[in-house]
């Protein structure tokens, strides 16, 4: 499943993504999993001028992705509730829908 | 069939192989699937498996028997490593690895090299047994996903962060140093603390201020004491010495 969703990653239409949790929290994981698939070489290398930030906090917040796209729109997630899998569902769609000549490289 | 592959099998007189493979029952193509025949099929029909079903369908009740899984030999010799790190090391940072590149780590492994701290790769697993029965299980919600440790005898918590800055794919989640448990915020402040020497001297400067105060004071000249003194009882009673004030004043009248 990870190795489908790797694949699919095209930041082209991204400019910045900004990941915050609580690693002391256990409603993180799903948080760090999007990271990691979002900050993987092949996503990165897909658009290199999208930058990937991650903060890190302690303070019992919940996690949150911002997504900032190339023409301005912002995609905010609360992921405190939200699996990997949704959240990746979401973001590409949108992906989708803003570019879909973009092809997937494999 | 036998008979015409025998003709081929022997074109030389006297030449006889030592193997020979005669196929019976099928044609010369086998790559599809031969239909069974109608009467094994009916016979398969009315024998087929039908597996008991259970009382209770799967999942519904936690299991009664709790499988605990044997550790491996190398799970255990990994756990005892771990515990010399805990012990040997004051400063545990746990970084996460959103998939750096080979160069980049190791240009960091020979930054952090420089100031003694070391990168250790262990499984979640063994951090998760090895944690779950001991006084650090706080970090335990750390380790999911690709984690990585950096140990090192003396905090250097400054060192640690400036290497980090360089490569954003390390992430700092959290930090054990000396037996305490640190965020990432608080490596961050810890880093920026002044030594202990020097708290110390703070500390004992601002105990004392006071008595260091009286002691100048009574070195001075005695004139300047009782002067002091003088002005003291004057501003501690000035209802007091508002009364005494007015009477006088009438007397003098």
């Amino acid at each position: 499943m990870a190795a489908v969703k790797h694949s699919l990653v095209v930041l082209k239409t991204v400019k910045k993504i900004v990941v915050q949790f609580c690693p002391f929290e256990s409603n993180a994981k799903s948080t760090r999993e999007f990271l990691v698939m979002v900050g993987s070489e092949r996503a990165r290398s897909t658009n290199m001028n999208c930058v990937v930030t991650t903060l890190v906090k302690h303070n019992k917040s919940e996690p949150l992705v911002d997504i900032t796209y190339v023409d301005g729109d912002r995609l905010l997630m609360n992921s405190a509730k939200l699996t990997c899998s949704e959240m990746f569902k979401a973001f590409h769609s949108r992906c989708e829908a803003k570019d879909p000549h973009a092809k997937v490289k494999k | 069939m036998a008979a015409t592959l025998c003709g081929r099998l022997f074109p030389k007189q006297g030449w006889l192989p030592l193997t020979q493979s005669v196929r019976h029952g099928s044609k010369a193509v086998t790559r599809h699937k031969k239909p069974m025949h109608i009467l094994k099929q009916k016979l398969m029909a009315v024998t087929q498996y039908i597996p008991p079903k259970p009382p209770i369908p799967r999942g519904a009740y936690p299991p009664k028997i709790i499988t605990v899984k044997e550790e491996t030999g190398l799970m255990l010799i990994l756990k005892k490593q771990v515990k010399t790190v805990f012990q040997d090391c004051k400063m545990i940072a746990v970084i996460q690895n959103n998939s750096i590149n080979s160069e980049d780590m190791l240009t960091l492994k020979r930054r952090l090299h420089k100031h003694g701290i070391t990168i250790k790769f262990i499984p979640n697993e063994v951090m998760r047994s090895f944690l779950q029965n001991g006084i650090y299980y706080n970090l335990l919600p750390l380790f999911i996903g690709h984690t990585v440790l950096m140990v090192s005898k003396e905090p250097k918590a400054k060192e640690l962060l400036l290497s980090l800055k360089g490569s954003p794919q390390m992430v700092l989640l959290g930090a054990c140093v000396e037996n305490t448990l640190l965020s990432a915020e608080g490596l961050l402040s810890y880093s920026r603390l002044p030594s202990v020497s020097v708290v110390q001297g703070e500390l004992v400067s601002g105990l004392t201020m006071l008595t260091s105060r009286t002691a100048a004071l009574l070195q001075r000249h005695p004139a300047h004491l009782s002067a002091l003194l003088q002005q003291y009882v004057r501003q501690q009673s000035p209802e007091a010495g508002g009364e005494q004030e007015a009477p006088k004043v009438e007397e003098t009248v």
